[in-house]
């Protein structure tokens, strides 16, 4: 099967993914609740501190009309205003944040999956089911990334370099440019691949890890046209937002710090919303790539009790090209029965 | 008979003036020597781009006017410093970096010398072999930037002395203030150059990673022979250019009451010219730059303009016809922000945002400023940095603050913003209380001390000096210490007894501790609280404007420092009290009994004392402070969740 082909029906695929997001939008918010939460208590002892320095003092008025940098180094600089361990608590929090959408990564695409709410109890065990197996993911995608990362360092000397020789400014900055846009580029296969491989672990109940580690790279090389084209249509979406909430906080009152929170919250919604519009994305791209295989390759991963069970909105599906199919290899499955299915799920 | 003489010195006076203008429209109106002129350096250098080497003939007429026999003459090799045995080499390695540079390793691209191939004395002879490397400030054996040379027969005093010498530069790539980079070439301490007789003795130090330089006025012509297609620029005004025909060309340069020669060149160059008219005539502003850096050119121009005005108006003339404005090649950093007399470099990139970030203007504005403070008024900066980067930095600070704003001076950049006075208060507080000025600044605990205390303590500690003596006498005191002092070596005596005499108060109090010593100052409100004075009577109910109050204020000296200090007391019916504490005991009670409760305590209420360490700790307020908390932590929660979000994107 050519590259692309498979785009040709799948004009759709932004808008089934937003669609299915927006059908499933408690997800987004139950997302942004905890990362509020932890937001909230990564600022816990900052906040603390913040008061101890500034709660009676009439210092604090150059930080709030305005934002004296001085002021702020003062504050910085105390001594009796330590804010490392506040800052460890951040990085704490930020990790935890990322461990639990690692967690729960199972229970949101089995969600888009069924294009159905599942009940916690049913969540949270399509979460459980797939943790380690994405955390092996996980670890698999740390190599890609590692690379990506040796290639920066490479890309940033090479840069210095042929910047250092170059008697026009810009020659190092372009290089660099080029090369972070390249490796971001990169990045954002490495993680439609990733992606594309949790998407078919939840679609196939996969548990040989490496086996859908190549499965969805074969996948992704075939197809990275449409799938990269969706993941940034969808990343460029979220710089635009990011952007203008950008030029609106430049035209905020230093002094409005409700209509400050919000926007700054507005801002975090949008960027968790992007993402897991590309999940979602993905997962209806793989299903219309999964109807070109034959149906018992995508069997349910986890049974559907019948009190969770809602209508099911018909996805706008187009018609499956099926003659280049023979081009496809059908892909190495489990199904559903190595899954162990507690009845109390 | 008066009137004839009158008529007669107006008409000379005419024919001068025209005779100078016919010179050129840039000649200041200032005539004759205006220093002692004790060096006369004629130079004949020929450059090198591709080996990145000087050779040279240099003949320095030394004038003795120190009173006495010498027959022992102390000369710098500055550029010997970029060797990894060094003085210079072995401190910055201490700190493990110089400016911009890392000095953790050697690069070989590092190597700097100055050697001298044939020293001769005029009626002496050939004294190549007399010649003695020496160490006065370490016994570093392998240091090699002084040599002295012992004549055989003494200079009489009032006689001159010729030294004819031969050396070869050879530049490194750029490092402390020299150096090249690419086609570009920045020629500083480039020559052997003598020390001074200053205090009855030879001051000829080291060249140290922390300290500059120190020399004689005089005058020097310098002919300078690079290939043709290079742009040069130099210390004075050139005052000949030539075709040799080999494919390079000679230019010639002059200047005078001067006590240092630098020089660049670069085939890259743009040169944007401009004027400015000062009080004693009109001044030719060269700038060379970069067709990269087009959107700065302008920034230059006005920055430069701007300065040049105020310190015509507050302190006092520029004297010299032109001023060159060098501005480095990308890659260059390390030949920004440096000045010679009437040669300066600044500083800038492509992408420096316009308007609002005023790095390019702040750097060009501070090494203008040092054409007064080390250029004119020529302090030992071995020994006193205080008084050359120090004074300047004030002077940079009331010029920026006049030209873009007291809390915008530095940056002003999507509400952010911080004053040039404030980026010199946070420098000085990182590093506050190791150094004292008065210690010889070569001897400084760390870059970073020297850096706090040359240049940030100083700007602060003369911004509070404002406080006691007011800011128009500190301009004064400036201006008379400027006039005194031009074209001389002063002392920081000098200087501290200058603003003695003007602001007509003995401040010696102040310079024990900010000059002499290295206390910090820090003072807090430590108590500030409101009682019923009938609050021992069980059914007294308060009521507003009715009851009242026993106020107590509790001011304390945290710190070493002793300064007198005003505290404005404001009440909840909007009355305020000022009191002025003297700063001696540790700590002050203040008692009010008003139908008023206090709302608010602040000490320096007009935020004069910016050498109090810890603003924060300077106001307390009975109502709970809200506002900037609840900022900052917003902005925290945010930086947090993206974080958050970012790291949930990788797994």
């Amino acid at each position: 099967m050519k590259a692309g082909d498979i785009a040709g029906h799948r004009k759709g695929l932004l808008a089934a993914g937003a669609s299915l997001l927006w059908r499933r939008q408690e997800i987004l918010w139950w997302v942004f609740a905890v990362n509020v939460v932890l937001g909230a208590l990564g600022t816990l002892g900052a906040a603390r501190t913040l008061n101890a320095a500034l709660g009676y003092s009439l210092a604090g008025d150059q930080l709030l009309k305005g934002f004296d940098l001085g002021m702020f180094y003062e504050l910085l600089r105390l001594p009796d205003a330590d804010f490392l361990p506040s800052r460890f608590t951040a990085y704490a929090c930020a990790c935890l944040f990322a461990a639990f959408v690692l967690f729960i990564s199972g229970g949101i695409l089995e969600v888009f999956r069924q294009e159905r709410r599942l009940n916690t109890g049913d969540f949270f065990a399509a979460s459980g089911v797939f943790f380690w197996r994405f955390v092996r993911l996980a670890l698999f995608m740390l190599v890609p990334f590692a690379l990506l990362r040796f290639a920066y360092r490479d890309v940033r000397n090479w840069s210095e370099y042929l910047g250092d020789k170059a008697v026009a400014d810009q020659v190092g900055f372009l290089i660099l440019a080029a090369g972070i846009i390249a490796l971001g580029l990169l990045a954002v296969i490495v993680r439609v691949w990733f992606d594309i491989a949790k998407v078919r672990t939840v679609a196939e109940n996969e548990s040989g890890m490496w086996r859908t580690v190549w499965m969805a790279f074969d996948m992704t090389l075939r197809h990275l046209g449409t799938l990269l084209w969706m993941y940034l249509r969808i990343s460029l979406v979220a710089a635009i937002t990011l952007l203008i909430c950008f030029l609106i906080w430049t035209k905020l009152s230093p002094t409005a710090i409700p209509a400050t929170f919000i926007l700054l919250e507005f801002v975090i919604v949008s960027q968790l919303a992007a993402r897991l519009w590309q999940l979602a994305s993905a997962t209806a791209w793989y299903k219309q790539y999964a109807e070109a295989v034959p149906v018992d390759s995508v069997a349910f991963a986890m049974p559907l009790p019948e009190e969770a069970i809602e209508p099911i909105e018909t996805p706008v599906v187009p018609e499956p090209d099926l003659s280049p199919l023979n081009e496809l290899e059908t892909p190495a499955t489990e199904t559903s029965q190595d899954i162990p299915i507690r009845d109390d799920l | 008979m008066q009137r004839h003489r009158a008529l007669f010195v107006l008409a000379i006076g005419m024919l001068c003036c025209a005779s100078v203008n016919a010179q050129s429209p840039f000649a200041p109106k200032i005539s004759g020597p205006l220093s002692q002129r004790v060096v006369a350096y004629q130079i004949d250098a020929k450059y090198d781009p591709a080996k990145h080497t000087v050779d040279a003939t240099e003949t320095l007429t030394y004038h003795n006017l120190t009173g006495q026999a010498l027959d022992r003459f102390p000369f710098h090799l500055y550029l010997n410093a970029f060797q990894p045995k060094s003085t210079w080499v072995q401190e910055a390695h201490r700190d493990g970096y110089f400016r911009t540079s890392n000095l953790e390793e050697w690069d070989q691209k590092d190597n700097g010398s100055n050697e001298i191939t044939s020293f001769e004395v005029a009626g002496m002879g050939d004294l190549t072999r007399q010649m003695r490397l020496i160490s006065p400030d370490d016994g570093n054996a392998d240091d090699k930037t002084v040599f002295e040379v012992k004549l055989p027969r003494p200079v009489q005093p009032g006689q001159d002395v010729q030294f004819k010498i031969k050396f070869k530069a050879t530049f490194p790539e750029v490092i402390a203030r020299t150096g090249y980079k690419r086609t570009f070439l920045l020629a500083g301490q480039w020559f052997p150059k003598i020390g001074v007789w200053w205090h009855d003795q030879w001051n000829c130090h080291q060249f140290h990673a922390m300290t500059e330089f120190f020399a004689d006025f005089g005058t020097y012509d310098v002919k300078i022979t690079l290939p043709k297609n290079y742009v040069i620029g130099a210390t004075g005004v050139q005052t000949s250019g030539s075709d040799n025909g080999n494919g390079t060309k000679t230019v010639t340069f002059h200047a005078e009451d001067v006590h240092d020669f630098a020089w660049t060149a670069d085939p890259n160059f743009k040169v944007v010219e401009s004027q400015f008219d000062g009080s004693v005539g009109r001044v030719k502003i060269r700038l060379l730059t970069y067709s990269g850096h087009k959107s700065s050119w302008q920034r230059y121009v006005d920055v430069i303009r701007g300065t040049m005005e105020k310190f015509d108006q507050w302190y006092g003339p520029y004297p010299y016809a032109q001023l060159t404005v060098v501005d480095p090649p990308h890659g260059a950093g390390e030949a920004g922000g440096m000045e010679y007399p009437t040669f300066i470099t600044g500083g800038t990139s492509w992408y420096v945002p316009k308007g609002d970030l005023h790095e390019p203007e702040g750097v060009t504005e501070h090494e203008f400023g040092h054409q007064y403070w080390y250029g004119m008024v020529a302090t030992n900066e071995f020994e006193n940095a205080w008084l050359d980067e120090g004074i300047n930095s004030y002077t940079e600070v009331k010029v920026m603050d006049g030209l873009f704003g007291r809390n915008t001076s530095a940056l002003n950049l999507f509400g952010i913003q911080e004053g040039d006075g404030e980026e010199l208060r946070s420098f000085y507080l990182g590093d506050a209380g190791f150094d004292s000025l008065a210690r010889a600044s070569y001897t400084d605990m760390s870059m970073g001390s020297y850096g706090a205390v040359s240049y940030g303590k100083t700007a602060t500690m003369l911004s509070t000096l404002e406080a006691i003596v007011g800011e128009q006498a500190l301009r004064n005191a400036l201006h008379i210490y400027f006039l005194k002092y031009r074209f001389t070596h002063p002392t920081q005596q000098d200087f501290m007894r200058t603003v003695n005499e003007v602001t007509g108060q003995d401040l010696n109090w102040y310079w024990e501790q900010a000059v002499y010593g290295t206390q910090v100052m820090d003072y807090e409100v430590l108590r500030a609280t409101s009682d019923p004075v009938d609050w021992y009577q069980q059914d007294a109910t308060e009521k507003k404007g009715a009851t009242t109050y026993e106020t107590q204020v509790i001011l304390h000296r945290k710190g070493d420092f002793i300064f007198p200090v005003e505290a404005e007391v404001k009440f909840d019916n909007g009355e305020s009290i000022r009191e002025r504490w003297d700063g001696q005991d540790r700590w002050v009670r203040y008692v009010f009994h008003k139908k008023a409760k206090v709302a608010s305590v602040e000490i320096d209420p007009d935020h004069k004392v910016t050498m109090d360490s810890n603003y924060l700790n300077n106001s307390r307020t009975t109502e709970r402070q809200k506002g900037a908390t609840e900022k900052i932590a917003a902005y925290w929660m945010f930086l947090t969740q993206f974080l958050a979000q970012m790291l949930s994107w990788l797994v």
